[in-house]
């Protein structure tokens, strides 16, 4: 009825525009005129109208439009993305869960206190954590400290040893494919004085072994290494650096094995390491909790970060989460169980992946080397510019590098250390494959993957050149010259 | 101890199974049933009457972590994921 009204005012309005002269109308009464407020009536809508977005706000609400909360009937509506980002963080495992939640309830000990039965029984069980993990990396128990994470691990080793050693030794070496923290560590004691050595990698990731051997120098304190790079899952000749590093007395071996613990079958005897990073939330377990392991035969010195209690050989005062280190040792102990089983889960999956991307797009490049860990995969798409095709991809959560460096557009330093161009680096995205990773989640991702490539490619003036055979690298975009 | 009967080991079966498909996370749901399967049809082929009886033992003690951890996975998980979601692929059949 109201919307009735105003159509016959404004048609009468109209009208009267064109009759009579501007002038004469401003001077009498604006075009717009002012609806009082008994003019306007409230039309309740139509009770058969049936929106899940409509939503009436109080009056104290501002006309904000505020999130509904959460109640227990909608969690079946809403659908969540596929997770494909499983070098970022690997869902708990229910087992680890399991195992965790007794010491979150009524087991909740000090694990240091001796004197009485609740601080036994977590003594107990942080002891048998400690041996689920020495176990997966052939380790002695012993060896074993608990730590916050990785990121505290690799600071505690890399500074820990340079210091300990600085009065004779200054020298660092490492390579510039490492992880954030290990490169920030290395920064901070080129600050103190140290010199570091940052190694190239090849084009494929891997380091070379001559290259290394050159770097080594007499004032050499320690090596840091990744076993598993991160972004592109190149696997490092572990076994030969060791090897290679043995023959120099008095040159510490360290590497960041987050990504490699439980995932590839990994040995400290064999691989001569001497201090070794693990992380509890990359093998499906909690985050918060991580693990060094500190050799004690030939023994390491370091000089700890944290001073305090003395707990952890006087490594890492302060007391022990109970219930993180049980959920490290439980996921260190189902991934030793389970590790060939699901290496050949996630090879089937990534070989799946990579056929089925590359049978029907074209122009993708796998970044790093091909033997490397399956279940990361780092591809660039030509032409395509790597966030937007993120963004285009709702229904998957995927990323184009480390999950430090997500929020900043730069291209990505690992890659470019590999030797990409600008472009490709921009246009990489990194799969992340699990244990928890279905047949389906692949098929369906590339699904997605393939018609958004297309559609972008479409859209992109680039591709429409490469198809008519313009070599994009002979364009002078500057036309200032000439 | 003797080695368990078929009969046991096929009711073991059936509960690991059930249990797995009672979890309400997609991917937790899929691995369990995967795993239960695999690890049953390893008995399967198994000959040696002691290893079968040391897998028999090993698959009754998750079991009984299994029925614990889908408890609290029906407690907290559930949410749909996109994959779950898809609707049939239709061709018109007159063409």
């Amino acid at each position: 009825m109201f919307s009735r009204l105003s159509r016959a005012t404004s048609r009468k309005a109209s009208c009267s525009k064109a009759q009579i002269p501007l002038q004469f109308c401003l001077g009498r009464r604006g075009i717009v005129q002012p609806s009082g407020a008994d003019r306007a009536s409230v039309v309740d809508l139509p009770s058969t109208y049936k929106d899940e977005n409509h939503f009436t706000p109080r009056s104290d609400m501002l006309g904000f439009k505020l999130e509904l909360p959460q109640r227990e009937g909608s969690l079946k509506e809403k659908t969540r993305p596929i997770y494909l980002d499983m070098q970022a963080t690997t869902p708990v495992d229910p087992r680890v869960l399991d195992a965790m939640l007794p010491y979150l309830t009524d087991q909740y000990g000090n694990p240091h206190s001796r004197t009485h039965a609740y601080g036994w029984e977590a003594e107990q069980a942080v002891e048998d954590a400690r041996k689920h993990v020495a176990d997966l990396i052939g380790a002695d128990p012993k060896d074993i400290v608990f730590t916050s994470g990785a990121t505290e691990t690799n600071n505690m080793a890399i500074k820990g040893v340079a210091r300990f050693h600085k009065e004779k030794k200054k020298h660092v070496i490492t390579t510039q494919t490492e992880h954030k923290c290990v490169l920030d560590s290395c920064r901070k004691l080129g600050e103190e004085g140290f010199d570091i050595t940052y190694l190239p990698v090849q084009t494929n990731g891997v380091i070379s072994l001559e290259e290394l051997e050159k770097a080594i120098r007499p004032d050499t304190s320690l090596v840091s290494i990744m076993t598993v790079n991160n972004e592109t899952g190149v696997i490092q000749p572990m076994k030969e650096i060791g090897a290679l590093l043995r023959k120099h007395r008095g040159v510490y071996f360290h590497t960041d094995a987050a990504q490699a613990v439980g995932k590839i079958p990994v040995d400290v005897n064999e691989m001569n390491v001497d201090l070794m990073s693990i992380s509890g939330h990359k093998l499906y377990g909690p985050k918060g909790v991580g693990a060094a392991y500190v050799r004690r035969r030939p023994r390491v010195r370091l000089e700890p970060i944290l001073s305090g209690g003395g707990q952890e050989r006087g490594l890492r005062s302060g007391t022990l989460p109970t219930a993180l280190a049980v959920g490290i040792g439980e996921a260190a102990r189902i991934a030793k169980k389970e590790m060939a089983r699901d290496h050949i889960h996630i090879n089937a999956l990534s070989k799946r992946l990579i056929d089925k991307i590359n049978a029907q797009v074209e122009h993708v490049v796998r970044n790093g080397d091909v033997a490397g860990y399956p279940g990361c995969v780092n591809l660039s798409f030509s032409y395509v510019e790597g966030e937007s095709l993120l963004m285009a991809l709702k229904d998957i959560a995927l990323s184009s590098g480390s999950a430090c460096t997500s929020a900043s557009l730069e291209p990505s330093y690992v890659l470019r250390a590999l030797g990409a161009a600008e472009d490709m680096a921009h246009s990489s995205l990194r799969f992340g494959i699990g244990r928890f990773t279905t047949e389906a989640e692949i098929d369906f991702v590339v699904q997605h993957i393939i018609n958004t490539v297309h559609r972008l490619r479409e859209m992109s003036p680039l591709w429409e050149m490469v198809q008519e055979g313009i070599d994009i690298n002979s364009i002078d975009w500057s036309q200032s010259q000439h | 101890m003797s080695t368990p009967s078929r009969r046991a080991i096929l009711s073991l079966y059936q509960s690991t199974l059930r249990t797995s498909r009672s979890f309400s996370s997609y991917n937790f749901r899929n691995y369990f049933v995967r795993r239960a399967k695999d690890t049953f049809r390893t008995i399967q082929s198994e000959t040696d009457p002691v290893r079968v009886q040391s897998l028999y033992s090993e698959a009754a003690r998750d079991l009984a972590v299994l029925r614990r951890s889908a408890i609290v996975n029906q407690l907290y998980g559930g949410w749909r994921l996109a994959v779950e979601d898809q609707k049939p692929e239709m061709t018109r059949a007159d063409n």
